[in-house]
């Protein structure tokens, strides 16, 4: 749900209309809330409409890896930051490093028990809370049902089976490709997850960085592969460009989250009933491992007058059930909170994925995901690395192993000359 | 971009009689009346951010151990300047506009030039038209036309590679080989009506008798325009010159848009996008030195072409 550099998360669309602030008693407080996900604003309209002490004000911002991250920080400097803002699990140290966040253990702790136990270690460090969390991001494999039968292959189980797909597709047809190769840091450390790698850790005070680990390396030969062979594009995923070769049939499938549903429902409304969701492919047949990419947590920023009110609200965003419903309808999100897993929306058949329970692959794949995952904390770097790297290497210019050599050496250098300290 | 109005720079393209006023107490008074508001926004809006900037750059951030708890700043002294200095990705990208600023404000005040001369020309017909054609690309805002011409170059939907194709020519113009040139032709495409309106300008100033007694002692248009014409608009020339090269060396608005459609403009392919990268990853310090750095460049870089064509002969 968050750092997807695609436009449709650009839409432009405020929140509820400001109809003038209702005092009752001089007892209400307004707490303004940044975030970048479709949806929001209407769990923020339900806040609203039930709880007339404290106004929630919804500004819809970029998303994260394009701008909203560094708005939020520099709002944060310039001490003008809202309450509430939206942050992705994997740029979450990196803003406690920055010191942009509140510690909100003390409104937050009571409740602990409705998240699943990973998402809220991922939104502390020790027993400090500084998020709470609102999604993860279970991966599976989505594809046209209609093309795959065309050009007769079966979903993928092993990567190996993806490469021989990819390879039979375009040599089919010289313009159509199964798929598009990793293109930033998120989706490599979602493929990195899935493989059993870790890119960072901590032991003894100390951080480890290990971006050039043996999984990240296989994740990132395996890719170069299909490039060099030209089995794969290096288009970006779910913007103008990726949708509209999807359209014309050139672009077949898409390892992604549960987030990315709604986006491709959204913008390809004509393909509705050609679409259906595998389990990712594996390394080795027979396994059910699954990578995370991305989910977030809601944040409250430094400088934040209302604490105790906006930690209140983020939590009855989180938990909520018909908040949860709304965002796991218009924003697709897969909940972090144990009740909203068990809602009706997450057990239902999508006529848009042909009457498949699409749910069914995900909820398989959050059982099936590591949680040992740490990020660290100059994400921004390496995130901004990562991505002209891959960038780079789909253009031809360097390759996808050498650029995870070069951001483990860029990132261990950026951490280091803040004063972090950087162990083996 | 530069984008100041020529303002009296341009009012006096030959030595004008610079009149010699006294001025006595009332005025001096009153000048420093006018001269507040300007002093004032001046100072809040100028002196003040480039002050904290410099201050800024020399301190850093510090933390320890895993990062998490409170940070420190302190004192750096030069090593923010150092680390910058040893940062090949922030130095390549002062390679790069030098290498595009050599090449194209040659080009561009060249045809700025030529397009003012012919404009000025007696055989020219319909003048005002082609001086409105010549502006245009300047009144549209930049990254409006960095937009428009990001379209043009992408290889997907460019129609320029479309058309070379049919011919079978193969280019693509956000390669790593013509990016740089790519840029550079948007750069000239938006500038050279600008500056051509400012050569204009000071052509139009020329008084005609002096033109009329080249052409008597028979002088061709071409050889007016040599010997009479360029030699009177020098000053404006040197004008679009410095403007030029401040406007290059923060160019921005091209690189930022095409680098959504081309893999090789990276984060850090310009001074200023190396800038704000360091800020967007939170090195505000860093970012503060490299401001720094690039002002004194750009200011080492504009006065130093001004000082250099005064000493060369006497400046009109």
């Amino acid at each position: 749900m968050l750092a997807v550099g695609s436009l449709v998360t650009l839409s432009a669309c405020s929140g509820s209309g400001d109809s003038g602030g209702s005092s009752s008693g001089g007892k209400s407080v307004t707490v303004e809330f940044w975030g970048a996900a479709v949806g929001l604003d209407k769990s923020v309209a339900l806040w609203n409409k039930s709880h007339p002490d404290i106004k929630v004000k919804y500004s819809q911002i970029p998303a994260g890896s394009i701008g909203g991250y560094a708005k939020m920080q520099n709002a944060v400097k310039a001490g003008n930051a809202p309450c509430l803002g939206q942050v992705g699990y994997d740029t979450l140290s990196n803003f406690i490093a920055t010191g942009a966040l509140e510690d909100i253990s003390q409104y937050a702790d009571a409740g602990k028990d409705k998240f699943v136990p990973w998402t809220w270690q991922m939104s502390s460090v020790g027993d400090r809370v500084f998020g709470i969390p609102v999604d993860t991001g279970p991966m599976a494999m989505y594809y046209r049902t209609d093309l795959f039968k065309k050009y007769k292959i079966s979903p993928p189980k092993t990567w190996d089976d993806f490469a021989a797909a990819a390879q039979k597709v375009h040599s089919a047809n010289p313009s159509a490709y199964l798929t598009t190769t990793p293109q930033d840091a998120y989706d490599l450390g979602a493929l990195t997850w899935q493989a059993g790698g870790k890119w960072f850790g901590t032991a003894n005070d100390r951080w480890q960085v290990t971006i050039d680990n043996p999984q990240t390396s296989k994740v990132a030969q395996y890719w170069q592969g299909l490039l060099d062979k030209k089995l794969v594009t290096s288009d970006p995923m779910l913007d103008t460009a990726w949708f509209k070769k999807v359209q014309d049939g050139q672009l077949l499938s898409l390892v992604s989250a549960v987030w990315a549903a709604p986006l491709i429902s959204k913008n390809l409304p004509e393909l509705s009933g050609k679409w259906a969701v595998a389990p990712m492919p594996q390394w080795s047949a027979g396994q059910q491992t699954a990578g995370n990419r991305g989910g977030s947590a809601t944040v409250v920023l430094k400088g934040c007058e209302h604490p105790k009110e906006a930690t209140e609200f983020a939590t009855w965003m989180s938990t909520d059930s018909d908040s949860v419903t709304n965002l796991i309808k218009n924003t697709g999100i897969y909940p972090a909170a144990t009740s909203g897993q068990q809602l009706p929306a997450v057990d239902q058949p999508s006529k848009y994925f042909g009457g498949q329970n699409i749910y069914d692959v995900f909820k398989t794949a959050a059982a099936n995901t590591s949680t040992g995952w740490v990020w660290g904390p100059t994400m921004s770097q390496v995130q901004s690395d990562m991505k002209d790297g891959l960038k780079k290497a789909g253009a031809g210019q360097g390759t996808i192993p050498k650029t995870v050599t070069s951001v483990q050496d860029s990132t261990v250098a950026a951490m280091k000359s803040q004063g972090l300290s950087v162990g083996k | 971009m530069a984008t100041r109005t020529p303002g009296d720079a341009l009012a006096h393209p030959i030595a004008g009689s610079a009149a010699k006023r006294i001025p006595g107490r009332g005025h001096t008074r009153s000048a420093v009346l006018f001269l507040a508001p300007f002093g004032l926004l001046f100072t809040a809006m100028l002196l003040a951010p480039i002050g904290y900037a410099v201050y800024q750059s020399f301190f850093r951030t510090h933390r320890s151990g895993l990062g998490l708890g409170p940070s420190t700043t302190v004192f750096a002294g030069f090593d923010n300047y150092v680390t910058a200095l040893h940062d090949s990705r922030f130095m390549s990208s002062f390679l790069r506009v030098f290498t595009l600023g050599i090449v194209q404000v040659p080009v561009m005040l060249g045809l700025a030039l030529l397009l003012a001369l012919l404009l000025d020309s007696r055989g020219a017909v319909f003048k005002k038209v082609f001086r409105q054609i010549y502006f245009l690309p300047y009144a549209l805002p930049g990254v409006i036309a960095a937009i428009m011409w990001s379209f043009l170059y992408a290889p997907s939907v460019s129609p320029f590679t479309a058309a070379l194709r049919h011919v079978g020519l193969e280019v693509n113009f956000l390669s790593d080989d013509l990016v740089l040139a790519s840029i550079g032709n948007m750069m000239t495409w938006a500038w050279t009506g600008f500056n051509m309106l400012i050569i204009y300008s000071a052509l139009q100033a020329i008084p005609g008798e002096l033109t009329e007694a080249a052409v008597m002692d028979g002088c061709s248009g071409w050889r007016v325009a040599w010997h009479v014409k360029i030699p009177a608009v020098r000053p404006a020339l040197i004008l679009t010159t410095v403007f030029s090269i401040i406007g290059t060396a923060q160019l921005f608005n091209e690189p930022a848009v095409l680098s959504q459609v081309a893999p090789t403009v990276s984060p850090t392919y310009t001074p200023i996008l190396a800038t704000q990268q360091s800020a967007d990853i939170n090195n505000y310090n860093y970012a503060a030195t490299q401001s720094v750095i690039l002002a004194l460049l750009t200011f080492v870089l504009s006065f130093g072409f001004l000082k250099f064509t005064q000493r060369k002969g006497t400046f009109a």
